[in-house]
């Protein structure tokens, strides 16, 4: 099968409004730039042409909006979806339509579709290194506090079981609607439990209102600091902390990819950033892992000539594309990344990178080997 | 990352697939690759050296028949999860009998493996120490005649009331860490061997 022609139609999906929308922003701006760039450099004999809608944060809208795509441009690939939810509903139109769902995002694994490429982090590559390295330091009974979805509710349940594997106990744990800002008895039972820590699996403007409030208590009362009791997040992305400023620095995250990265391939990554989106604020993994899977879609119907979901799909097996965050290649028994959990702790100008072991991880979606060592995938070179 | 993790994880585990050469069979395959579970295909008998030592298994509804198993029907010695494709009330009849712990409807795609995994070893969890506890209680209420006897020869061995021949029983049994049964059991049966020792 050959290309029809050579303008390839992709859709593009993410909330650019709604109650996570500096993340889908992110998605959106990655999507474009690499489309962008790709289209200009004439590197390939296509171009792709994006088809955007915007679900505005608004779940029921996803799988309409993605049929909307399907039918009115014969798009075989979308690139999108912020939340598991919208990821969930728009599967059945996947399956139906023969469409490949590029998901950016880290999320809380228990799912290996076909149809779906995985970019983002799963949980044996975002919460387990990042307790990996805070136990140690800050010790194991955690607080747990999220949005009231599946993303908060596994996450948490997935740090109790490690909290518990350490000894330690769950000092609490407590979950607000989305969108919700009420988190002041929140923060007054973290003052009253003294946790060793609070892993924040909340999103959007409950997380923004929680970090506030903690640093507001961290300033009066010493014991508060983040250098004693730091929050934790596995989805904190660069233009939230930039949002944030002062009230979040010294808080810990963990991601593939932190705009400080200090690789050859972030520098030209970030050029890239400044020659295409002049306009661009911080970039983030959400921005990164967009970017990445368009160009892994490329690479893939330019190697195949066609952009059947299935064929372009069969030609990722041992082909890896170098993203800003290093060399990255999907795993097809699941069709995740094998990516390089980092940790950085947040300053006043961006985050700080604390711990990079340079090891690729497997994607281990189902955590069926968590119980074994991590096992770093041993072909990809250590970046440094 | 080198935390054990206390996750419903089935690494390492077998699983048998009794089911005809078919997708379905590759689908499952797949899933379970993910799940580090390593699985062999097999149809239209179980493998008799292989079945009773694995861990897992999948069952045809649809053509599956009780010939194919080494058991008896609801005692298969580990999770069995039914592969329905044909929802006939006599098909599900079949699949009930044999003891489905959970079950996949067909055609199974990318997901639910998992789902039937954790459903099936909780109900094979539930289905064991429902079936040890049965077997604890009959053997005991078979043993209450020689309770009885027991608590008899106590009596009148130490001209003893009825509370406190069955206590002394108890206690007795007790100190030697035997069940309450064995102990008359063995009282019983050194009276009738002619083993009468003084208790005092």
């Amino acid at each position: 099968m050959a290309l029809e022609n050579d303008t390839v139609a992709i859709g593009v999906l993410f909330s650019a409004g709604g109650p996570y929308a500096a993340i889908g922003r992110e998605g959106l701006a990655g999507t474009l730039l690499a489309i962008d760039e790709i289209n200009a450099t004439r590197q390939y004999d296509f171009v792709l042409e994006a088809h955007i809608r915007d679900p505005q944060g608004v779940t029921e809208n996803y799988a309409r909006l993605a049929a909307d795509i399907v039918a009115s441009s014969g798009a075989k690939h979308i690139v999108g979806c912020t939340t598991s939810w919208s990821r969930k509903e728009i599967i059945p139109l996947l399956e139906k339509r023969n469409t490949m769902l590029w998901y950016p995002c880290p999320y809380e694994g228990f799912e290996a579709h076909e149809q779906v490429i995985y970019l983002g982090a799963c949980p044996n590559q975002h919460v387990l290194p990042l307790l990996d390295f805070v136990l140690p330091r800050f010790g194991a009974d955690g607080y747990l506090v999220g949005s009231n979805y599946i993303w908060g509710w596994e996450t948490s349940r997935i740090a109790r079981d490690v909290m518990e594997a350490a000894g330690g106990r769950v000092a609490g744990e407590r979950y607000v609607p989305l969108g919700d800002v009420d988190i002041d008895r929140i923060v007054e039972e973290i003052r009253v439990k003294r946790p060793a820590f609070i892993l924040n699996t909340l999103i959007g403007p409950s997380s923004y209102a929680f970090l506030a409030a903690y640093h507001a208590l961290g300033q009066a009362d010493r014991s508060f600091d983040p250098s004693v009791r730091p929050v934790l997040s596995c989805n904190f992305a660069e233009p939230e902390l930039a949002q944030l400023g002062e009230a979040a620095t010294g808080q810990y995250a963990v991601s593939p990819y932190f705009q400080s990265l200090q690789t050859t391939e972030n520098r030209q990554f970030l050029e890239a950033v400044t020659r295409h989106a002049p306009e661009t604020g911080p970039v983030s993994a959400f921005f990164a892992q967009a970017y990445a899977a368009v160009h892994l879609l490329a690479a893939g119907i330019s190697a195949t000539g066609t952009d059947d979901a299935g064929t372009v799909r069969g030609a990722l097996a041992r082909r890896s594309i170098t993203a800003p965050f290093g060399p990255v290649e999907i795993d097809l028994s699941n069709n995740h990344a094998v990516l390089t959990p980092r940790i950085a702790r947040a300053t006043a100008s961006g985050f700080e990178i604390v711990a990079d072991r340079g090891l690729a991880i497997r994607p281990d979606p189902y955590l069926a080997y968590a119980a074994r060592f991590a096992q770093p995938a041993s072909h990809l070179r250590v970046v440094k | 990352m080198s935390a054990p993790v206390q996750i419903a994880s089935f690494d390492r585990k077998t699983a048998l697939i009794l089911h005809r050469p078919h997708p379905v069979v590759e689908a499952i395959t797949r899933q379970l690759a993910q799940l580090g579970v390593r699985c062999e295909g097999s149809w239209p008998e179980l493998p008799a050296d292989a079945a009773p030592v694995a861990d897992l298994l999948f069952y045809d509804a649809d053509m599956g028949h009780d010939g194919q198993f080494p058991w008896a029907p609801g005692t298969a010695p580990m999770p069995a999860i039914a592969l329905i494709g044909s929802e006939a009330p006599g098909r599900l009849a079949w699949a009930i009998r044999l003891g489905a712990d959970a079950h996949l409807l067909k055609p199974v795609g990318s997901g639910g493996v998992f789902t039937a995994l954790v459903i099936a070893s909780e109900a094979f969890a539930r289905r064991s120490a429902m079936r040890d506890e049965l077997a604890g209680l009959r053997s005991r209420l078979e043993q209450r005649e020689v309770v009885a006897e027991a608590t008899a020869c106590l009596m009148l061995q130490g001209n003893l009331p009825a509370e406190e021949a069955y206590a002394r029983l108890r206690r007795e049994a007790m100190t030697a860490r035997l069940t309450i049964e064995a102990m008359a059991e063995k009282i019983v049966h050194e009276l009738r061997a002619g083993h009468v020792h003084h208790r005092s």
